[in-house]
């Protein structure tokens, strides 16, 4: 019973950066509607920006490096939409081609953080933390803190889509970027915000992977990206709360399962439960209706 | 043999085994239009069972794998070949009926992250991270090949075998079920409304290409004698792309071409070049880079690559003419301008919707 809400107390901690990182797709792929491939690569180049802050340069305390690493990710992404990504959108009809460019930018990103990083495993430099009791859970002050961000990102995500009137434009687009355009919403610039959000979420992501698993390597994004995908995919693909529900999902059901099964294969539970999702119900929990 | 001889021999191997892999993949993304995200996983069944079914029982060596049957070499590759197709079945039918395109391919990816992972980790199937080494050379008893004298012979077997492969697709291409995988690739739903079963065909296109796979899998483990999970990362399948999108997708000699200036030139001619000292590896990173921005570059200036596919004659009824003109005029309807092209591509009609 002590290993199972130990695994709960870790699940809840991946659910928190899953949230995050599967929030971030699924805001970019309900306006744009093709999958970033390079998203896993986002997360880790935010990391080692947090990971520069920290250690390198500033030597600024991690959760002051995490916010503007974190935005400076998001610029960056800005930039790969404006200067790869949307051309290749607007001239190819066929969702394939861009595909493949996000797919090539993947290759790019992780093979240039490879050549300034390195291939070494980084650690961020923290404080040691002590373990806190609370209830039944076993939790760490930084684990704590994660979690915390995470919730209050997901708060400030659902009252920006309910409450502003950028929300509103966004979900407008989502439903129907021709209707939107139509209705004088400027579709360029959401399309520009989306990928910032996108971005910065990746970079916290990133950086709160790297505190949570006690290390970052350039390919620690890339491995976690499947992951996201089934988080994604079980939730509804596109559908932000059924990202939400499926990044709880999923990272109890990894945590946990890693009490019962070799931990080595504890991510691969993730792929489990999306196979089973395909089989039963393959539009996902939060299905939007003419998808899928 | 000098060293240079040794070397020239290994890049020709990697140009005619890289031939054989792009075969496979064209024939499923670029005649059928399944963007197979997932294609080195099938390269790597192909190539595990083929070591595994050519070496001795594993049960008196440090080695840990299952079959070890010790078969002849031919049969070894052909099964090889075929337990990529039974790979292929098992994923199709899981996958290909219920998804549209870019689902398809993340549950690809994710799979071949997931295949990658258990091959790694789980020790008794085929030995785990260490992965298979010491595997037969095919006919070096028989023939008296050396280590030297082997290469040279194995790389004329793979040539052969390529020519004999290039041979069938070229048929495949050009017969009836060629037309209709490139009618499905063009517009699936056209397709399904003159009668064809979307998914049967897509079905067999992922069979013929996962036997391509396999076989060229089956030869790298045959030409090494070894082979790990290092090999096959998911970042390979994009060297296939790579190849066939600057070779030219559509077109068996447009292959060719994709893996000499690819495979050959960008890949392995590099990984001979003396390292930059005190950055291990940085030579590999920067090739790869190299190899997504031409990528880019290509798609961007020559999206039907080096060599272009040939505008088919298809049959007198001029079926494929009338169907590339529809779904042109389609597309048109839907994107007057290029302001308007993100919107057709974000429009819900995308995709067909499966």
């Amino acid at each position: 019973m002590q290993l199972f809400w130990l695994s709960v107390g870790f699940g809840l901690v991946t659910a928190s950066v899953l949230a995050i990182s599967a929030v971030g797709l699924s805001l970019q792929f309900g306006i744009t509607n093709y999958i970033n491939f390079a998203y896993g690569d986002f997360m880790a180049l935010g990391a080692f920006f947090s990971y520069v802050l920290n250690n390198e340069v500033l030597h600024l305390n991690i959760w002051f490096a995490l916010v503007i690493g974190s935005f400076g990710m998001g610029v960056l992404a800005v930039l790969f939409n404006r200067l790869i990504l949307s051309p290749f959108a607007r001239r190819f009809n066929k969702t394939f081609y861009v595909l493949i460019v996000t797919f090539g930018l993947s290759l790019i990103l992780l093979n240039l953080e490879y050549s300034i990083w390195g291939a070494d495993v980084r650690f961020f430099k923290m404080p040691i933390d002590r373990v806190l009791h609370i209830g039944p859970l076993l939790l760490t002050k930084d684990q704590l803190i994660v979690m915390a961000i995470a919730i209050m990102l997901m708060l400030g995500v659902h009252a920006m889509l309910k409450t502003t009137r950028l929300g509103k434009s966004m979900r407008a687009m989502s439903d129907n970027t021709t209707l939107a355009m139509t209705s004088g919403i400027d579709t360029k610039r959401i399309t520009t915000i989306t990928w910032f959000l996108s971005g910065t979420l990746a970079g916290i992501s990133g950086t709160v992977l790297g505190i949570t698993e006690g290390n970052l390597t350039p390919a620690s994004g890339e491995l976690f990206l499947f992951v996201i995908f089934a988080a994604v995919i079980v939730g509804g693909v596109g559908s932000i709360y059924g990202a939400m529900a499926g990044a709880v999902l999923i990272g109890l059901a990894t945590e946990i399962s890693a009490a019962f099964i070799n931990p080595a294969y504890k991510l691969d539970t993730a792929f489990v439960i999306l196979i089973l999702t395909l089989l039963i119900r393959p539009s996902g929990l939060f299905a939007r209706p003419g998808r899928a | 043999m000098s060293g240079i001889w040794y070397y020239v021999f290994t890049l020709i191997f990697f140009l005619f085994d890289y031939f054989i892999l792009a075969m496979g993949l064209n024939i499923q993304y670029g005649e059928t239009g399944i963007l197979n995200f997932a294609y080195i996983g099938f390269v790597a069944i192909g190539a595990y069972v083929t070591g595994a079914l050519s070496l001795p029982n594993s049960a008196g060596t440090a080695q840990h794998y299952i079959l070890g049957l010790g078969l002849p070499f031919p049969v070894n590759l052909l099964l090889g070949g075929l337990a990529a197709c039974v790979f292929a079945v098992v994923v199709a039918l899981m996958t290909l009926r219920r998804l549209r395109t870019d689902y398809l391919a993340m549950v690809l990816i994710s799979l071949s992250l997931v295949l990658y992972d258990v091959c790694n980790n789980f020790v008794p199937l085929f030995n785990g991270a260490d992965g298979l080494y010491n595997v037969p050379e095919p006919f070096a008893g028989a023939l008296h090949l050396t280590t030297n004298s082997f290469i040279p012979f194995f790389a004329a077997v793979t040539g052969a075998i390529a020519l004999i492969m290039w041979l069938v697709m070229s048929r495949i291409t050009r017969s009836p079920i060629g037309r209709t995988f490139r009618a499905i690739r063009d517009d699936d739903v056209v397709a399904a409304a003159l009668g064809k079963d979307v998914f049967r065909q897509q079905l067999k296109s992922m069979l013929i290409g996962s036997f391509y796979a396999g076989i060229g899998g089956g030869l790298i483990i045959q030409f090494s004698g070894s082979f790990n999970p290092t090999a096959w990362l998911p970042g390979e399948t994009f060297v296939v792309f790579a190849v066939i999108i600057v070779g030219g997708v559509g077109n068996n000699i447009g292959l060719l071409v994709g893996s000499l200036l690819v495979e050959t030139l960008l890949v392995h001619l590099p990984a001979f070049l003396p390292a930059i000292p005190g950055h291990p590896g940085l030579i590999e990173y920067f090739d790869a880079v190299v190899i997504g921005v031409l990528l880019m570059v290509m798609l961007w200036f020559r999206p039907q690559g080096a060599v272009p596919e040939r505008v088919r004659r298809a049959s007198s009824f001029g079926v494929r003419e009338r169907l590339l003109g529809d779904s042109g005029a389609v597309s048109d309807d839907i994107a007057p301008s290029p302001q308007l092209a993100i919107e057709s591509a974000a429009g819900p009609g995308d995709g067909g919707g499966q």
